[in-house]
C-alpha cells in the first residue's frame, strides 16, 4: 500500500511515485530520491517540522511539504 | 592551465581549493557555503596553474544559480581539466554528479576526498579499481590534513597536458539508441560541449540546451519530444528521472565493485543527533548555547576589554608631556583614542567571536539548526536553510547576504536577507556587550536579543503577507558532525579578523580624527542640533549622540568608539543614564547596519530595493526605540 512519507508508520520503505511538478521531481531526483530507490526514517522535527532520511548511506533532510509529496511502500 | 574545481557540496572544494593557493575561501561543515566562484593560482611542477572554486551542486539540471554558475563557467572559460572532488563516505551518491561531469568532455581526475572519515568508518575504497571504472585518475586525498594533494595536482597536470579526454559512460540500450540518434542530428553544429552531450539533455527536457538548439536547428525538437514521450511510455515516469535513475544504477554497481564496508557501527555523530535533533532536547540545547556563546564572549570581552583599557590608557600621560600645544595634542590624541579604542573594546569581542563562530560552523551544527527550524521558518513564508544566513549574520551582516543565496528563489532570498540585517552583528554586539550588559547588566543585554528576534519574525510575517508565497520545501544534505579543526577556525577566524582591521580601523582613527577636528573648531555641536528634535526629543538621548548615529552608518561598532571620544572616557555610566544606555543601543541594533551591507543588498537586489530596506529600518528604529523607551522608563529609571 501506498502512503505519503509523512504517514508513514515504519522506518524503512521503498520511494513509488512522486506526485508534483517537473521542477520538484527533478529536485528530488538530483538528491537522490526517485522511485525504487531505498530510504530510512531517521526522525522528524516537531510541528509538521522537516523528516530526517537515510538515502545511499547519507542522511537528507526534507520539508514536510514535498515530503507529503513522496509516495512510498513500507518495507517489513 | 586553468583548473576547475567540481563536485557536490560540502565535499571539501573549498579546502583543496586553500591548500592549493594559500588563500581564505570559506569553509565550514554544512552545504552551500560557496555561492560564487573564486580564481586562485598556485606554482607546480614549472607552471603556473589558475585554479576556480566553483559553487556546490548536484545535478547540471540548471534548478539553481550554483549550477548555472558552474555550466556557464564551463563554457565559457573552458578548463585545462576538471578536478572533480567527491566525499568517499558517499561516494554513491557522489558518483550521480561524476557521470555528468565525464560527459562535458573535459580531461577530468577524482580527488577522493575525506579519505580519512571513509577509513574511520571502516570503509576500504578500491580506488584504483575505481579509476578503471571511471576512466579517469582517481587520488584519495584529505585536504584539511594536505594529504595526497601534490599527487592530486599532478594527475590532473598529466591528463590536461594530454588532453586526455574521458570515455562516457553508457547507459541501457533504450536511451543509448535514442541518444545516438539525437547526436547524429546535432553533428556538424558548433556546441560548447559533446554532441553526447547535448543530445541527453534534450532528452532530459534542459530547458536552457532546448533554448540553443532551437535557434540553431529547431527540426530536431520534434524528434527529441518523440523519444521522451517513447521513454515515458516505457518506464511510467518522464524521460530526465528515468535517465537520472540509470545514473544512479550505474553509480550503484560502480560503488558496489569498489567498496567494502564493515559492519555499521554508530558513530559520536549519530549518538549526537539523537540529543541536538531531538524533538525537546534538540531545542533547548539550541538556547543553551546561544546563551552560552553570547555568555563567554561578554566574559572574555569584558575581562580583556577592562584590561587592555587599562593598558593602553597609560600612553596618555607621556604623550601629553612631549606635545605641548593643546589643539595639536587633541588632535593627535583623538587619533591614538580612536586606535585605542578600536583595540581595547573592539576586538577583545570580536576576535572571541570570530573564533566560536568558526567552530560552530565547522562542526556541522547549523544545518541541525536549519532541521530544528524549519517550521518555524515556514511560518515567515521562508524554509529552515533561511536560519543559516541568520546564524552567520552574527558575524557579519555582509558575507550573510550573500549567503542567502542559498534560498532557492528571488521571493525567499530577498525576504531572508532582509531579515539578516536586522540579525546584530558583531560590531553591534560589541555596542550590546560593551554598553548594555557591562553597565546594566547581563540580563539587559538578553533582552535586546530578544526584542531583536521579536523583531525579526513580526517583520518576517508582515514580509511574507506583502510578497505571499510558499517557498520550495526544503531539502538538504545534512552532513556528520566534524571534529572542528583548530587550524582551520583559527585560520578562517584569522582572516575574518585581518579584514575587520583592515576596514574598520582605517575608518575608526579617521572619524575620531574628525570628531575631535569638529569639536575642537566648535562646529560638533551643531552636526548633533541639527537632528537633536529626534535624538533629544523623541529618544531621550544627549545631543551628542546625534553625530553617533550618524557615524554609525559607517560602522556600528564607531558608535562605542565615538562615544568613548565624545565623553573622553570609556566608563559611559558617568555621562549616560541606564534607560540612554539601552535605548542608544537598541537603535543602533535595529538602524540600517552599515555602508558595506547596504553595498551588498544592492549587489544582490539592486538599489531600490537597497534603500528601500535601509529607509525602512532607519524609521523603524526610531520609531521604536522611541516607544520602547517610554515603556521601559520606570523600569531603567
Ligand atoms: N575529515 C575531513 N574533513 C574535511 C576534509 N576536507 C574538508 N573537510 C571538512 O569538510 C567541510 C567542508 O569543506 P569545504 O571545503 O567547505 O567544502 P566545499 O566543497 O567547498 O563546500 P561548499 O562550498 O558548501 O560546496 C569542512 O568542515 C572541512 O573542514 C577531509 O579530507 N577530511
Ligand atoms: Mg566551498
Amino acid at each position: 500500500m501506498l502512503v505519503p512519507l509523512t504517514h508513514l508508520k515504519g522506518k524503512k520503505a521503498i520511494v513509488r511515485e512522486i506526485h508534483g511538478g517537473v521542477t520538484a521531481k527533478q529536485r528530488l531526483s538530483d538528491m537522490g530520491l526517485l522511485p525504487g530507490t531505498q530510504i530510512k526514517v531517521l526522525g522528524n522535527a516537531p510541528f509538521k517540522g522537516p523528516i530526517r532520511l537515510e538515502v545511499k548511506h547519507s542522511e537528507l533532510v526534507v520539508g514536510w511539504g514535498l515530503a507529503s509529496k513522496i509516495f512510498v511502500e513500507e518495507i517489513v | 592551465m586553468k583548473f576547475a574545481l567540481a563536485g557536490n557540496a560540502n565535499v571539501g572544494k573549498s579546502a583543496i581549493f586553500n591548500e592549493l593557493t594559500g588563500m581564505h575561501q570559506h569553509i565550514g561543515n554544512w552545504p552551500g557555503k560557496t555561492v560564487e566562484k573564486a580564481e586562485g593560482t598556485f606554482f607546480f611542477l614549472d607552471k603556473d596553474i589558475d585554479v576556480i572554486d566553483l559553487p556546490g551542486i548536484y545535478s547540471f539540471s540548471t534548478f539553481s544559480m550554483e549550477e548555472l554558475i558552474s555550466r556557464n563557467y564551463l563554457s565559457e572559460q573552458r578548463p585545462d581539466a576538471i578536478i572533480n572532488v567527491v566525499d568517499s563516505t558517499i561516494l554513491e551518491r557522489n558518483l550521480f554528479l561524476t557521470l555528468q561531469l565525464i560527459e562535458l568532455g573535459f580531461p577530468m581526475v577524482m580527488a577522493l576526498n575525506m579519505y580519512d572519515e571513509a577509513k574511520m568508518k571502516g570503509m576500504e575504497i578500491d580506488y584504483k579499481k575505481l579509476s578503471k571504472e571511471l576512466g579517469i585518475p582517481v587520488v584519495p586525498t584529505v585536504a584539511i590534513k594536505r594529504r595526497g594533494i601534490s599527487k592530486m595536482a599532478t594527475a590532473a597536470i598529466r591528463v590536461a597536458t594530454r588532453h586526455a579526454k574521458p570515455k562516457p559512460i553508457q547507459y541501457g540500450k533504450e536511451i543509448e539508441e535514442r541518444v545516438s540518434s539525437i547526436e547524429k542530428k546535432l553533428s556538424g553544429m558548433d556546441l560548447a560541449f559533446p554532441a553526447r552531450w547535448f543530445a541527453i539533455k534534450l532528452l532530459e527536457g534542459d530547458q536552457e540546451v532546448i533554448r540553443i538548439v532551437e535557434k540553431k536547428k529547431p527540426s530536431i525538437l520534434k524528434l527529441v519530444s518523440k523519444y521522451s514521450r517513447e521513454l515515458e511510455k516505457i518506464h511510467g515516469e518522464p524521460a530526465n528521472v528515468v535517465i537520472s535513475s540509470e545514473r544512479y544504477s550505474i553509480a550503484a554497481r560502480i560503488t558496489s565493485k569498489v567498496i567494502k564496508r564493515s559492519k555499521y557501527k554508530e558513530t559520536i555523530s549519530d549518538k549526537l543527533d539523537k540529543i541536538t535533533t531531538n524533538k525537546f532536547a534538540g531545542y533547548i540545547i539550541m538556547f543553551l548555547a546561544m546563551g552560552l556563546t553570547l555568555f563567554t564572549i561578554f566574559y572574555l570581552g569584558s575581562w580583556l576589554s577592562d584590561w587592555l583599557v587599562n593598558l593602553l590608557s597609560v600612553i596618555q600621560e607621556p604623550l601629553k608631556n612631549t606635545i605641548r600645544d593643546p589643539f595639536l595634542f587633541s588632535l593627535v590624541w583623538s587619533t591614538v583614542d580612536g586606535l585605542i579604542a578600536g583595540v581595547a573594546i573592539v576586538l577583545p569581542y570580536i576576535i572571541p567571536f570570530y573564533i566560536i563562530l568558526s567552530f560552530v560552523e565547522d562542526s556541522g551544527y547549523l544545518a541541525r539548526v536549519a532541521f530544528l527550524t524549519d517550521s518555524l521558518m515556514h511560518k515567515i513564508g521562508l524554509h529552515g536553510k533561511a536560519f543559516i544566513p541568520m546564524v552567520l549574520g552574527f558575524g557579519c551582516n555582509v558575507p550573510a547576504c550573500l549567503g542567502c543565496r542559498i534560498m532557492e528563489r528571488p521571493r525567499e532570498k530577498f525576504i531572508t536577507a532582509f531579515l539578516v540585517t536586522l540579525v546584530p552583528c558583531a560590531a553591534r554586539t560589541v555596542i550590546i556587550l560593551g554598553l548594555v550588559a557591562a553597565f546594566l547588566g547581563f540580563q539587559w543585554a538578553v533582552a535586546l536579543y530578544i526584542i531583536d528576534f521579536i523583531i525579526i519574525l513580526l517583520i518576517g510575517k508582515l514580509l511574507n503577507k506583502f510578497m505571499p508565497g510558499e517557498p520550495v520545501g526544503l531539502i538538504m544534505e545534512m552532513p556528520p558532525y566534524r571534529l572542528p579543526s583548530i587550524k582551520v577556525a583559527l585560520r578562517s577566524s584569522w582572516a575574518r579578523v585581518k579584514e575587520f582591521i583592515k576596514i574598520a580601523f582605517p575608518l575608526i582613527i579617521a572619524s575620531s580624527f574628525v570628531i575631535e577636528f569638529l569639536r575642537q573648531i566648535g562646529v560638533l555641536g551643531e552636526f548633533s542640533a541639527v537632528i537633536s528634535p529626534i535624538t533629544v526629543g523623541w529618544l531621550g538621548l544627549p545631543q551628542a549622540a546625534g553625530i553617533l548615529l550618524i557615524f554609525g552608518i559607517l560602522r556600528k561598532e564607531l558608535v562605542l568608539v565615538m562615544l568613548a571620544s565624545v565623553l573622553g572616557t570609556t566608563n559611559f555610566a558617568t555621562a549616560l543614564t541606564q534607560l540612554q544606555m539601552f535605548t542608544l543601543a537598541l537603535v543602533s541594533m535595529l538602524y540600517v547596519p552599515c555602508i558595506a551591507t547596504i553595498a551588498a543588498l544592492k549587489r544582490e537586489f539592486g538599489w531600490k530595493k537597497a534603500l528601500y530596506i535601509a529607509v525602512f529600518e532607519i524609521v523603524f528604529a526610531i520609531l521604536v526605540g522611541g516607544i520602547l523607551m517610554r515603556v521601559l522608563a520606570p523600569l531603567l529609571a
